[in-house]
């Protein structure tokens, strides 16, 4: 993991929009996408939020398709499954593996085909919520909201830290890969263990002298935030009704309707 | 293991949510009380969770082929134990899903519950079990780990199986043989990846007790008089 999806987000022109409004942008599609009961609306979500995303976004259309690829290993385990074994319809497709009958039933396939397409769109969405706002302006969205002030200071301090982190993790990476470290499998696995066990006593000691710095400036358990007011722009607002309403739309009319 | 976004139908996804966040309630009193207590401990959960989330960004070698990663949720279990994994867990989750793109929104209800929740525990309680009845440190890390991590991968077994039972209606022989292919099919990936996890961890704390063992004593995870007897030094 060289470049996390941050990165990008911190470049896009969508940035500096109203956090809120992408916020509940993302929302909506992750629930109607869920709740939908066919394949139809998730996937006219998924087009939309893709479209914003390396549209407007401007995240580069090579990244997007690979990280769209990604996940898709789970995804296919588990929508094989329910294809073979749920369902009680007609049967599409049946052969013998091994002496074990196996059959792809109506139903069975329908349900795959749905939980792929809700997948696809929740995962569009998301993409759209990392590629378009980095975690820092969420900061403050979480603090208008009533989490316990503990956990919010935990993640903002974790979120800190994951860089610098990283950065050590692939440094130590790479010096232990030119000694080849990881050249066979025994060595990877002690390798591993060094990574690790070095990692965590870093991070121990960087704890340490956190404290230390953040005691000697006054800290009192409440770091303050600096929110940027971004007013919503009438563009903006008339574009996502019309989202909202068209993909509302073809939730109710698409209700009922199966494909096979 | 983690339940992609979107996979969970309606009923479940919520459900998930209800079981989890009570335990996270508990988890983030706890930690309020270790905090005010004593104060230098919320830096050091922070470097600790931020840990958890590289360690398990990190690929493992892996024996099949398929992508994977450790949890680093069964060293947080041993170190702070489980209440407070929990919440060090759903805060990592909950990056992993927005930096990448592990996991997801709708379903981190559900993946809290396998990997922040029921991992943890049954780490921690295999850990301690494993301490009172004296067995070598580092078995007992290696146990605790990769028996976290099974414990994990049969609970995402179950929240599938659950959703997806065969037959398509929720019975008790559907979700049996719903689950029984779950299970198998991630067997594959699952039962290397925690022994392998297991090893790795027990190397670390092996090089842990070796370099800076005071941070455990300190942390209450071993006995000074352990640890001496690990690093081959008679008291």
């Amino acid at each position: 993991m060289t470049n996390i999806l941050d990165d990008y987000a911190l470049m896009s022109p969508l940035r500096h929009r109203n956090n809120w409004l992408k916020l509940v942008i993302v929302l909506f599609g992750l629930l109607v996408g869920v709740s939908s009961t066919s394949p139809i609306t998730p996937l006219f979500i998924a087009l939309c939020m893709s479209f914003t995303t390396v549209a407007l976004g401007r995240a580069p259309l090579k990244l997007y398709l690979k990280l769209l690829l990604a996940p898709v290993g789970f995804a296919l385990t588990g929508v094989v499954i329910i294809a073979f074994f749920s369902g009680s319809g007609q049967e599409l497709l049946s052969f013998n593996l091994a002496g074990y009958p196996l059959s792809v039933r109506a139903d069975g396939l329908e349900l795959a085909l749905l939980v792929l397409s809700r997948s696809l769109s929740g995962m569009c969405c998301l993409y759209f919520l990392s590629l378009t706002t980095p975690m820092i302006e969420l900061f403050a969205v979480l603090k208008a909201t009533r989490l316990p002030e503990s956990l919010i200071e935990l993640s903002m301090l974790i979120y800190r830290y994951i860089f610098v982190f990283l950065d050590m993790a692939l440094s130590i990476k790479y010096a232990q890969t030119v000694r080849l470290g990881y050249s066979n499998f025994r060595r990877s696995l002690n390798s591993m263990g060094m990574l690790g066990s070095t990692l965590f006593i870093r991070s121990w000691e960087q704890g340490d002298k956190l404290f230390l710095a953040m005691n000697s400036r006054c800290y009192d358990g409440k770091m303050t935030l600096f929110e940027v007011h971004r007013p919503v722009r009438a563009i903006e607002l008339l574009l996502t009704s019309v989202y909202f309403l068209s993909a509302l739309a073809l939730f109710y009319f698409t209700k009922n309707i199966s494909i096979i | 293991m983690h339940i992609m976004e979107g996979f969970l139908p309606s009923p479940w996804w919520q459900a998930w949510f209800a079981v989890s966040i009570p335990v996270i309630m508990y988890g983030i009193y706890k930690m309020n009380k270790l905090v005010n207590e004593k104060r230098e401990i919320l830096p050091l959960l922070a470097v600790a969770g931020a840990f958890v989330f590289v360690l398990s960004s990190l690929k493992l070698p892996s024996v099949t082929g398929s992508c994977s990663h450790p949890t680093g949720t069964g060293v947080a279990a041993i170190i702070f134990g489980p209440a407070i994994s929990a919440v060090l867990g759903t805060i990592v989750l909950l990056y992993q899903a927005l930096f990448l793109a592990h996991g997801g929104l709708t379903t981190l209800g559900a993946n809290v519950f396998s990997m922040g929740i029921v991992g943890p525990v049954v780490a921690y309680l295999v850990y301690k079990a494993g301490m009172k009845a004296n067995l070598n440190f580092y078995i007992v890390v290696f146990l605790a780990t990769a028996f976290g991590d099974w414990a994990t991968y049969v609970t995402t077994s179950v929240e599938l199986a659950l959703a997806y039972p065969a037959g398509g209606v929720l019975t008790v022989a559907g979700f049996m043989s719903s689950f029984g292919k779950f299970a198998t099919v991630f067997a594959v990936t699952q039962v290397p990846l925690a022994i392998m996890e297991g090893a790795i961890s027990a190397l670390l704390f092996k090089y842990v007790v070796n370099v800076k063992s005071d941070i455990l004593i300190e942390m209450k995870v071993i006995e000074a008089a352990v640890v001496k007897k690990l690093r081959g030094i008679s008291a």
